[in-house]
C-alpha cells in the first residue's frame, strides 16, 4: 500500500511544487547550467530565483485583468447554463417513459467525446459556410444570411460557453439524477396526498433535497469553467483579438506559445490558488453533509 | 394548476405504489421534452457522422440537404491512407497516432488499476499518518488545473529525455488520472463491508491476500468504472500531448485531428471522418460500461 501512495504523491506533488518554484524563477529554457537539483539521477534546473517578480509583472499587465474579467464572465455564464440545462434534463429524464434506459445512455455521448471532437462537431454546426445550424435557421426563415458565430468577440465567447455546456451539462444531469433517486418516495407521496402538484413538489420536495448536489455541481462547474482550454484552442485561439482569451488560455499561451515559463506558471498558479479555495468550500460542504447524514 | 401531472417523478420506487395514469396532454408534453433532449444530445454527433460520409461540395450547397444526396466513404479512405489525395501527409499520421493513443491509454489504465485501486483500498481501510492531509491533497488535485503541471512536466521530461516519448505521456497522464481512480475506488471499497476483510484475516490471509483474493474479486463494478473512466480520459486528452510530444509520430490522436483542423486545404468532411474515428472508441466504451461508470462516478463525487 505504501508504494502505491508514494507513487501517487510523487507524480502529482513534485510537478506541482516544481511549477510553483518556476512561477518564482526566471526560467530560461536555453540555459541548462546554473543551480539544479539532483533527483533520481536527473539534473533538474532551478533557474534564478526572482521572488514575486513574475507575479508583479503579470499583475501589472492589463491583458491579465482583462482575461480575469472574461474568465469571470465565462464561468458565470457557464455555471448558470450548465446547471439549468443539467437540472432541466434531469427533471425530464427522471420521469417514467418508454426508452428511459436508452436515454440515460445517450446522456453520456456528449460527455464522452474528446474536446477536440466536440470542437470539430460544433464547427460543423456553426460554420459560416457549411454550418448545419445556420442552414436550419435559414431554412426556417429565422435568418436571411448565415451568422458568423466566431467573428464578433462577445458572440464567440458566448458560443464557447454553450459548446462547453453541451459537453458538460450531462454530467450535472447524472449527479442530479443520482440525487433525485435518493429522495424517499414517501416525501413525494405525502406531498401528493396533501394536494401538491408537480411544480409544488418540485419547489418543496425535489429542489430542497437536491441542495447538496446543487452545491457540488456549482463547485465542479466553476472549477471546470476556469480551466477550460481545449475548446478555445480548437474554436477561437483566444480571438478575435483577445476577446476569448481567458485566464487559463493566457497562461497556456504565455508558457507554450511565447515560452515564458515563469510568468506562464505564475498565471496558472493564480488559477490554482483559486481552485484551492474552492476545494476548501467543497470540502466544507461535504463535511457538513456527512455530519447531517 | 388544473392539469396536475399525476405522474411518478420518483420512479426509483418501482412497484411500491400504484402509478396513477398520466393525462394525454401531459404524456404528449413529456414525450416532446424527451425527444428534444434526445435531439440535443445526439443530433450534433449524428451530424458529424453525416458530414463524414458526405462530399464537401454537398455540404457547401445551399440550401443544405440534411439527408446527404450522395453517400461516400472516400473521406474515411483518405484518412486511413487507402487513397491518395493532396493532404495525405496529414492523414498518414492518423493510424500511427491512433496506435499511440491506444498504447498510452491502455498502459495508464493498467497502472491505474494496479496502483490506484491499491491506494484506494488503503484509504478506505487503514489509518496512517498524514491520512487526512493526503486525502485533502488528493481532493485538491482533482480540482487542480492539470495545465499548471504541464510546464513542470515539460522541463522535467526535457531533463530526463522523456519529451516525445510515450513513456513521458504515460507518466504525465498517471499524474492526473490516479487521483480520480483513487477517489472512485476509495468510495467503492467503502461500500464493501469491513467484515469481509476481517473474515479473510481470521481465515489466515494477510492483508494483501485479503485484498487480492477476497476484496478485489467482488470489486468488479468499481474496477470497470475506474478503468473505463481512465481509458476515456487518456484517449481524449489533448493539450498535454500537444505540448509534450511535438515530434512527428510520437503524439496521440487528438493533436493530429486538431492539426488537420488547422490546415485550410483539408475539407471539413475529411476532418469530420477523422473526428468520428477519434470519437468512436471512447463513445463505445462509455456506452458499454454505462451502468458501472455512472454508479462509480456518481458514488465517487456524491458521497465525497
Amino acid at each position: 500500500m505504501i508504494p502505491a501512495l508514494t507513487i501517487v504523491s510523487a507524480v502529482v506533488a513534485f510537478p506541482l511544487v516544481y511549477s510553483l518554484w518556476m512561477s518564482l524563477a526566471d526560467v530560461n529554457l536555453l540555459k541548462t547550467t546554473g543551480p539544479a537539483i539532483e533527483l533520481f539521477g536527473l539534473r533538474i534546473p532551478l533557474f534564478r530565483f526572482v521572488g514575486e517578480a513574475n507575479y508583479a509583472r503579470i499583475f501589472a499587465d492589463p491583458l491579465y485583468w482583462g482575461s480575469v474579467g472574461r474568465s469571470l464572465y465565462f464561468v458565470a455564464a457557464f455555471v448558470i447554463e450548465a446547471t439549468l440545462v443539467g437540472l432541466g434534463m434531469a427533471l425530464v429524464l427522471q420521469e417514467r417513459f418508454a426508452g428511459r434506459t436508452l436515454m440515460r445512455s445517450l446522456l453520456l455521448i456528449p460527455w464522452s467525446l474528446s474536446r477536440v471532437v466536440v470542437g470539430l462537431l460544433w464547427i460543423g454546426l456553426l460554420d459560416f459556410e457549411f454550418g448545419a445550424l445556420n442552414a436550419a435557421l435559414h431554412r426556417a426563415g429565422l435568418i436571411d444570411t448565415y451568422i458568423a458565430f466566431f467573428k464578433e468577440g462577445f458572440t464567440a465567447l458566448n458560443v464557447l460557453v454553450s459548446v462547453y455546456m453541451w459537453n458538460q451539462a450531462p454530467f450535472a444531469t447524472l449527479l442530479f439524477l443520482a440525487g433525485m433517486q435518493s429522495i424517499p418516495v414517501e416525501l413525494h407521496l405525502a406531498a401528493e396526498v396533501d394536494g401538491a402538484g408537480y411544480w409544488q413538489r418540485l419547489r418543496y420536495v425535489t429542489l430542497p433535497a437536491l441542495r447538496p448536489i446543487l452545491f457540488l455541481v456549482l463547485v465542479l462547474a466553476t472549477v471546470n469553467g476556469f480551466l477550460m482550454l481545449d475548446l478555445i484552442y480548437i474554436l477561437t485561439m483566444g480571438g478575435p483579438g483577445y476577446d476569448t482569451t481567458t485566464i487559463s488560455w493566457l497562461g497556456f499561451q504565455t508558457a507554450f506559445n511565447f515560452f515564458k515559463f515563469g510568468p506562464g506558471a505564475a498565471i496558472l498558479y493564480t488559477l490554482t490558488a483559486f481552485c484551492l479555495v474552492l476545494t476548501f468550500v467543497y470540502r466544507f460542504l461535504m463535511f457538513r453533509r456527512e455530519a447531517a447524514a | 394548476m388544473a392539469t396536475v401531472p399525476a405522474t411518478s417523478t420518483w420512479s426509483a420506487a418501482g412497484g411500491r405504489y400504484r402509478i396513477r395514469a398520466r393525462s394525454v396532454a401531459n404524456t404528449v408534453v413529456l414525450y416532446a421534452l424527451v425527444a428534444a433532449v434526445a435531439f440535443w444530445l445526439v443530433a450534433p454527433f449524428v451530424w458529424l457522422f453525416i458530414t463524414s460520409i458526405s462530399y464537401q461540395r454537398n455540404l457547401l450547397s445551399r440550401p443544405l440537404a440534411f439527408m446527404p444526396p450522395e453517400v461516400t466513404f472516400d473521406n474515411y479512405r483518405m484518412v486511413l491512407g487507402l487513397v491518395r489525395f493532396h493532404a495525405e501527409g496529414q492523414a498518414a499520421k492518423i493510424l500511427p497516432s491512433m496506435l499511440n493513443s491506444l498504447t498510452v491509454a491502455a498502459v495508464v489504465t493498467v497502472i491505474n488499476l494496479v496502483v490506484g485501486t491499491t491506494a484506494g483500498y488503503a484509504y478506505a481501510r487503514f489509518r496512517f499518518p498524514l491520512k487526512s492531509l493526503s486525502l485533502y491533497a488528493l481532493l485538491f488535485t482533482r480540482m487542480l488545473p492539470t495545465v499548471v503541471l504541464v510546464p513542470a512536466f515539460f522541463l522535467i521530461f526535457r531533463a530526463a529525455g522523456l519529451q516525445n516519448t510515450l513513456t513521458g505521456l504515460i507518466v504525465a497522464y498517471c499524474s492526473f488520472t490516479l487521483p480520480f481512480t483513487v477517489w472512485i475506488m476509495k468510495a467503492y471499497f467503502e461500500t464493501i463491508p469491513d467484515d469481509l476483510d476481517a473474515s479473510a484475516l481470521v481465515d489466515g490471509c494477510n492483508r494483501l491476500q485479503a485484498y487480492y483474493r477476497v476484496v478485489l474479486p467482488v470489486s468488479g463494478p468499481g474496477l470497470v468504472a475506474g478503468g473505463a473512466f481512465t481509458f476515456m480520459l487518456c484517449w481524449n486528452e489533448f493539450l498535454v500531448a500537444l505540448v509534450l510530444n511535438t515530434k512527428l509520430g510520437t503524439t496521440t490522436l487528438p493533436p493530429v485531428v486538431a492539426g488537420m483542423n488547422g490546415q485550410i486545404n483539408i475539407d471539413y468532411s475529411v476532418i469530420a471522418a477523422s473526428g468520428f474515428l477519434a470519437a468512436l472508441p471512447a463513445v463505445l466504451l462509455v456506452l458499454c460500461f454505462q451502468k458501472y461508470l455512472v454508479e462509480g462516478l456518481t458514488a465517487g463525487s456524491v458521497k465525497g
